[in-house]
């Protein structure tokens, strides 16, 4: 009780902070500084309709890039952990539903997925929503079966040819173009049209290939140690 | 879409998220709070779509809704309710 | 009109935060702490795409419907959407390390009570 007084009081004094800070960010009318160059010329310099994506993969790719690698590092931490301390396997066997759930849905499932990846830049989505889509049909169908998966699969391979393609392809532009990701030495084409954009089709595609990968490793880790997730 | 709907809209939503997220706090089972959690992801997501972020909107229902949901039951699966 | 939508939508995001924060700090189920974190972090995501919000304006996509010389004029700011989207993400991988980390440190000391995980304690 007293802990939740205390922790109250601290929370109200940073609330406090807060109302006095937030209301000094005024309504802005026009995009300024960064924002409005990329809003300007993201475009005609991708060829990408979605401005999101050509933020993401084209201006702040190596940014992109860091972050992949953060997610590598999460994600071997999780499946590092579990394999050297196992908690146990408790095989459960899936309800009725789930079970029929799991052998119906994973396919139209895994298709949005990549389509989420093959339109990253014509329309909201991209390599990160895609990837996690299709990790949730492979966590889909590892709860409607009563085994555990094989523990040598090949997916640390998928992880590793996607990430190694995403630097190959920021090493093609220093090549070609003099600039790590420089994504226009292809040819950007007409934004609209399912061929265009550069590089950045084919980088949504190793960014969507290694989140998959590495959340189904995550889960399949999980299983493998027990539980019904 | 009027703005008058469009507030409305926020304002339930806005509360509904920041009581959903004491209720978190304060509710005995956990996997109720599991649950809770889930919900403050779904409408967050609610809430990008409406700041014109489909990208974000869809990311946040894929991830924040369903990835992060069955991780924590994973956890509730092993640890329990205890404490 | 749109100011009271605007605004009410930072009321959210700061509550989150301050909720979740909240929660960090008071609460000692390790999974639950887990939970409020990742409340906190759902309001740090909200306030950051509020950041580059606009009112009146349309998603950075761009159709046919725009002329290419009105696009600065039409569109949200997308770089906060980008942050954002990429933070997502970096969030639930936290997520799940705290989760195994948790799970693994009540196995060892028999309670999900963090106030008996004293290995880190000095």
């Amino acid at each position: 009780m007293i802990r939740t007084l205390a922790g109250l009081v601290i929370v109200l004094i940073l609330g406090a902070v807060a109302a006095a800070v937030i209301p000094e960010m005024q309504m802005r009318e026009e995009l300024q500084g960064v924002g409005y160059s990329y809003a300007s010329r993201g475009m005609d310099e991708t060829g990408s309709s979605n401005l999101v994506t050509a933020v993401i993969v084209a201006y702040r790719g190596l940014d992109t890039l860091g972050e992949v690698v953060v997610l590598f590092c999460a994600s071997t931490a999780v499946v590092l952990m579990l394999t050297l301390y196992p908690i146990g396997v408790k095989a459960s066997e899936p309800s009725r539903i789930v079970a029929f759930t799991a052998k119906v849905l994973p396919a139209p499932i895994m298709l949005f997925g990549v389509y989420f990846i093959a339109h990253s830049h014509l329309s909201p989505g991209g390599g990160f929503p895609g990837g996690t889509v299709i990790a949730s049909t492979f966590l889909l169908v590892m709860l409607g079966s009563s085994s555990v998966p094989d523990r040598n699969g090949r997916l640390p391979a998928i992880e590793s040819l996607a990430g190694l393609s995403f630097g190959l392809l920021g090493f093609w532009g220093i090549m070609t173009a003099g600039q790590f990701l420089n994504n226009a030495f292809l040819g950007t084409g007409t934004p609209g049209s399912i061929i265009s954009g550069g590089l950045i089709p084919l980088i949504s595609i190793a960014i969507g290939a290694k989140v998959a990968s590495e959340f189904s490793g995550v889960f399949k880790a999980f299983r493998n140690s027990g539980g019904e997730a | 879409m009027t703005e008058t709907l469009m507030t409305a809209i926020v304002l339930t939503l806005g509360g509904m998220m920041v009581a959903a997220g004491i209720a978190v706090l304060f509710v005995r089972d956990l996997l109720s709070a599991i649950i809770i959690t889930g919900f403050v992801s779904l409408s967050a997501s609610v809430m990008f779509l409406l700041m014109d972020a489909p990208d974000v909107a869809i990311t946040e229902a894929s991830i924040g809704a369903v990835l992060a949901t069955m991780i924590f039951l994973w956890g509730r699966g092993k640890i329990g309710d205890d404490g | 009109m749109s100011t009271a939508f605007y605004w009410s939508i930072a009321g959210t995001a700061a509550g989150l935060i301050l909720v979740g924060l909240w929660g960090v700090l008071t609460r000692k189920h390790v999974l639950r702490i887990a939970l409020a974190f990742t409340v906190a972090d759902t309001g740090a995501n909200l306030l950051l795409v509020w950041s580059g919000y606009l009112p009146g304006r349309t998603a950075p996509v761009i159709d046919g419907s725009i002329p290419a010389s009105e696009i600065t004029s039409a569109v949200v700011d997308p770089l906060p959407q980008a942050m954002v989207l990429t933070s997502i993400v970096i969030g639930v991988a936290v997520a799940a390390l705290f989760v195994v980390v948790g799970v693994l440190a009540s196995r060892r000391t028999g309670s999900a009570d963090v106030r008996r995980m004293k290995e880190l304690r000095w």
